[in-house]
């Protein structure tokens, strides 16, 4: 419901922007934005996959740097990183590029996994719950007509059964040849996470492999369902929300304002870190387009 | 308190025991019309002085004998009268307009003498015919945006009807229209106000100095009232734009004496057609966008000392997308009111007001059809009475009582859909101030006006109101300096009319004058406001986002102490006017989003704004040129708005939304000839606060916005021209042409700059290219526009 309001939101100022004589101009190098201190960046997490089991657990390590540089996030190589689920430590070593990998750590669900970074001489620790996941009762692609949102084209959709009496979270994300597929848009806090709130334990038929990717004949699409924790989900909205602002803030928006991570900094909590540790299961399946 | 009320029986008995003193009681009227005036200057032997009330009405007390009576209203010719005072008297006037008679002097702006003699100040008067000379926006003559060029008032947005007063949230302004509050003046997404300058007589707004008959709201009012029609003659205008269209009547009812009816009537309306033109646009067909509104006011004389008055508005902006998406929204208010007057020195009036504001969305999008819809309704009545003890001493005393009835949200299905309905807890409160404010002459040099007025807030059932662990439904969180959400751990039931929380308070209000000379005063205000309803929102318009939350167990009422100082000075025989003005303002229990803050289809509210304090301080400076052919003003604010509250940038003071340091108008209105009236203003703000990234980071895929703190940058600074050229009729024709051009030299204002990744298309395929760029929004280049309008 939220998910419809927010689109129909975005309807609403377009139209009356177009109507009202408005104006975008580029205006990149006229801005002078303050640069603070680099944070810390995690970008990943743990991944159970079933159906085509990883060889190893990895997530890379940035810095923040200008919002308006060309440069991408430098490296963090000189970190000392390791995962604990309680009783085993898993330690995870450089690789280059920013990625720490590990080949032996298992993900289980219903665990809690702990990662705790030494770097700069201060101590990162953050943690997530990994819940098990609904599997696709059915997937298919669908052909679909343009709509305000998207493309004609084939997009993925499933049946699947959600568990009853407790609460799930979602993500999908989808892949086309192999390659993930996402963009910055304001449709993506509704479409690619949901809760269950309104549908706990029920069967879901066709639902919506985030329907605004669309494939043509001949392409690999792959689908995946996660299961998130809450405060994963909590941290995406808030993600998707803000990587999707189209900048006319008729809407009353609260201000923009950091997206909290649930990794603190244990040494000096104010030089805090940014990005989510999580730790997910997924389903997945994939197809190749066919001409029906 | 007890003091205050024992130095006004003090002051009364010491005014009453004077010499023997009979009283000149009566009606100022416009000659044309008859429509009452007021704010007439009565000025008795050069020295003694009243002005009228809100429905042309005055009375003053002399000794025995013979007097000099002026009165004098700008824009209006002098009359003067000898009257020989033996016993009390009536006396009623009627006022010609100089414009009619003299064709060089211009209607002007300001009342100036009672800018120098009256104890108000930080108060400022627009005349509706200042109004309609003014260049508007959209070539549509918009009350509030006048308003945004005096010194002190500041527009939300760029070509927004929001405005802000001196620091104060748009949610801040008291805007009656009739006395019925006006929950949102906008019209189409705020581009419009809702008011039509046809109907409305005048406008005033209280910056400061608020008398004690006014509250609810911290930063200032808004009184707006309503022509009451032509008592002589049926009159009827007409007048077509490329934006809206509106039509008027007006006339008189009954039979009365031989040339004036019982009464009279005004029936005013006007649609916008805006949406004619979408065919236009390929992408924006089948849809409908389009305002219209309705005004109403009979007035009818039971007798000679007893009237009653009828007035009303409706108003409605409908904007739909076929299949996808409908919208309605609106205020409607009707205002029954009585006035008598009891005796030369007792004025009563008692005013019936119902007023709702509705908010309607429809989704169409098939499958899951559904419509929400929310409203505020509230019944008020106010009784008042005016006691005009002696010349220069008036007791003015009443009440507010305001019953409000509040329905955040109701999801209903329609079109058949599965949508579950959902209605959100309605909320329901009662505020009661009876209040006492009385004008006090002590000499020639010195005069004081205070008041007090204490106000009552009584949440009451029926309501189911949360328990939060730790009682609170947000936990600061020191080591992160975040807000953690408590969980609701229990729910406690009131019945219908059980009182769940309810906050008294006073609100002593004070002025003083001190008259220099002839030319020169000096004024000091202080004020004391509460504010029971928060608008938890910073939108300039109305979206289904616009909650109005009520004060209660977890949001405390907001208060703001206002200092004012002030040096009035006239100059060339009151050709010209300056005025400097000083203000303070301490506020405190503001509201303001926690980080990270959702607030759609959000029930609990509390757990979204923290509370805190505020303060604004600032310097205003106008210069006003009130007769020749040229008239206008110039006007300068230096101001600060500044918030301090936990949680949000280290507990330090960080600007808030509306700061604004500087901001200079320059108003001209030109007579060029008989027919010809040119208009020119030109606005300077500095730039208002936002939020930039400090940083970037890689998530998912996407580039995400990292920032530090709120308000640390500041949009590029503001600025543009508006024209306009106004062909009167010749004589004895009705056309009048109104030419208009808005932002004549199409500055493109940045409304908001905005950050994002570059997302690139490839092979017909959106690709997020990793790179970021910043983007500039900007409403409202050069509009030319052109409205003809015809009396009949």
């Amino acid at each position: 419901m939220k998910a419809i309001i927010k689109t129909v939101q975005r309807i609403t100022y377009l139209c009356l922007s177009i109507m009202i004589l408005s104006c975008e101009t580029d205006v990149t190098n006229d801005i002078d934005l303050k640069q603070s201190p680099p944070k810390l960046i995690i970008n990943g997490g743990l991944e159970r996959n079933s159906k085509s089991p990883l060889k190893s657990q990895q997530f890379q390590l940035t810095t923040t740097n200008d919002f308006l540089s060309k440069d991408p996030n430098p490296f963090v190589s000189d970190a000392q990183v390791s995962v604990t689920d309680g009783t085993t430590n898993y330690i995870f070593d450089y690789s280059g590029d920013g990625i720490y990998i590990n080949d032996e750590l298992e993900p289980t669900t219903g665990s809690t996994y702990t990662v705790t970074i030494k770097w700069n001489g201060e101590v990162y620790e953050g943690s997530d719950t990994l819940n098990e996941v609904a599997p696709f009762d059915r997937f298919f692609a669908e052909f679909q007509e343009e709509t305000v949102f998207s493309d004609e084209g084939y997009t993925l959709k499933c049946d699947t059964t959600d568990p009853a009496n407790v609460d799930n979270y979602y993500y999908y994300r989808v892949y086309r040849n192999g390659e993930f597929v996402i963009k910055p848009d304001p449709g993506n806090s509704q479409i690619l996470i949901t809760s269950d709130e309104f549908f706990d334990g029920q069967k879901r038929i066709g639902a919506e492999i985030n329907g605004e990717v669309t494939f043509k004949v001949g392409d690999v699409a792959t689908g995946q369902q996660l299961a998130i924790s809450e405060g994963y989900f909590d941290y995406l909205f808030e993600l998707f929300t803000q990587t999707g602002n189209t900048g006319i803030s008729f809407g009353g928006n609260p201000p923009p304002a950091t997206i909290r991570s649930n990794v603190i900094n244990m040494t000096n909590p104010s030089n805090r870190a940014v990005g989510y540790f999580y730790t997910v299961d997924v389903a997945e399946d994939k197809l190749t387009i066919t001409d029906e | 308190m007890k003091r205050l009320v024992f130095c006004l029986f003090w002051f009364t008995s010491l005014t009453l025991s004077a010499q023997k003193e009979y009283s000149i009681s009566g009606y100022v009227k416009e000659f044309t019309n008859g429509e009452a005036l007021f704010g007439v200057n009565i000025i008795v032997d050069g020295d003694k002085g009243t002005t009228t009330n809100d429905y042309g009405f005055f009375s003053i007390s002399l000794k025995e004998g013979t007097h000099n009576v002026v009165v004098s209203y700008l824009g209006f010719e002098t009359l003067e009268q000898e009257v020989v005072l033996n016993a009390d008297t009536k006396l009623n006037f009627k006022m010609i307009e100089e414009s009619n008679a003299l064709d060089e002097v211009v209607v002007t702006t300001n009342t100036t003498t009672r800018n120098i003699k009256s104890t108000e100040m930080s108060v400022a008067t627009l005349k509706t015919s200042t109004i309609k000379k003014l260049p508007t926006g959209l070539g549509e003559v918009d009350v509030l945006k006048s308003i945004q060029l005096l010194p002190g008032v500041s527009s939300v947005s760029e070509g927004s009807s929001g405005f802000n007063v001196r620091g104060g949230s748009a949610d801040q302004n008291l805007v009656l229209l009739d006395d019925a509050t006006i929950f949102n003046a906008s019209h189409l997404l705020g581009f419009f106000s809702v008011f039509n300058a046809d109907a409305v007589k005048s406008v005033k707004l209280y910056k400061g100095g608020i008398p004690a008959n006014f509250g609810g709201r911290l930063s200032s009012v808004l009184d707006i009232k309503q022509r009451e029609g032509n008592v002589k003659e049926f009159e009827g205008e007409l007048g077509i734009g490329l934006i809206s269209s509106r039509a008027l009547i007006q006339g008189p009812i009954g039979k009365g004496n031989k040339e004036e009816g019982k009464g009279s009537y005004l029936l005013a309306g006007r649609r916008s057609y805006l949406d004619v033109f979408s065919p236009l646009l390929e992408d924006l067909d089948d849809t409908k966008l389009y305002f219209y509104d309705v005004n109403l006011k009979v007035n009818y004389n039971l007798n000679e000392n007893n009237k009653l008055f009828l007035s009303g508005y409706f108003g409605q902006d409908k904007f739909a997308i076929k299949n996808i998406f409908g919208n309605t929204y609106g205020n409607g208010s009707a205002t029954l009111r009585y006035t008598s007057v009891l005796n030369d020195k007792l004025f009563f009036q008692a005013s019936a007001i119902y007023s709702d504001y509705a908010y309607e969305v429809d989704v169409l999008t098939s499958g899951s059809e559904f419509k929400w819809s929310s409203n505020i309704v509230n019944y008020n009545f106010k009784p008042r009475l005016n006691w005009y003890i002696s010349s220069g001493n008036t007791l003015k005393t009443g009440a507010d009582f305001t019953y409000y009835n509040f329905n955040p949200g109701k999801i209903s299905a329609i079109n058949n859909s599965s949508t579950s309905p959902q209605q959100f807890q309605k909320k329901y409160a009662l505020e009661s101030a009876p209040y006492v404010d009385f004008e006090h002459k002590v000499s020639d040099k010195l005069s004081f006006q205070y008041g007090l007025r204490w106000s009552n807030f009584q949440r009451l059932g029926n309501e189911t109101v949360s328990i939060y662990e730790n009682g609170t439904p947000l936990s600061y969180n020191p080591t992160l300096d975040l807000f953690d959400e408590n969980n609701v751990v229990s729910e406690v039931a009131y019945d219908s009319g059980d009182v769940i929380e309810s906050f008294n308070n006073l609100e002593p209000r004070a002025s003083a004058r001190f008259l220099w000379n002839e030319t020169t005063s000096l004024k000091a205000s202080y004020n004391k406001t509460y504010q029971y309803l928060h608008l938890i929102s910073n939108s300039t318009s109305a979206t289904p986002l616009d909650i109005w939350a009520p004060s209660g167990p977890y949001l405390k009422p907001q208060s703001s102490d206002q200092f004012a100082l002030g040096y009035f000075k006239t100059l060339k025989n009151n050709a010209y006017d300056f005025s400097v003005e000083a203000y303070y303002k301490d506020l405190n229990d503001v509201t303001d989003f926690v980080d990270g803050a959702d607030l759609l289809f959000q029930e609990q509210i509390e757990t979204q704004v923290v509370q805190g304090n505020g303060r604004a301080y600032g310097m205003e400076f106008q210069l006003n040129k009130n007769s020749g052919k040229l008239t206008g003003w110039l006007s300068y604010t230096l101001a600060r708005t500044e918030r301090k509250i936990q949680g949000i940038n280290n507990n330090t003071f960080y600007p808030a939304n509306n700061d604004q340091l500087h901001e200079v108008s320059l108003v001209g209105l030109y007579k060029l000839n008989k027919r010809w009236d040119l208009g020119a203003n030109f606005i300077y703000g500095s730039g208002k606060p936002v939020t930039y990234p400090t940083g970037k980071f890689v998530q998912n895929g996407l580039v995400v916005p990292d920032y530090e703190g709120r308000n640390g940058n500041r949009l590029p600074a503001f600025h543009r021209l508006d024209l306009s050229a106004t062909l009167n009729p010749k004589e004895g024709k009705n056309g009048t042409w109104i030419f208009s051009l808005a932002n004549a030299y199409n500055r493109q204002n940045a409304a908001t700059i905005y950050f994002r990744e570059r997302v690139d298309e490839i092979n017909n395929i959106d690709i997020p290219s990793g790179q970021t760029e910043a983007s500039k929004f900007s409403f409202l280049g050069i509009v030319p526009s052109v409205t003809y309008q015809f009396k009949f």
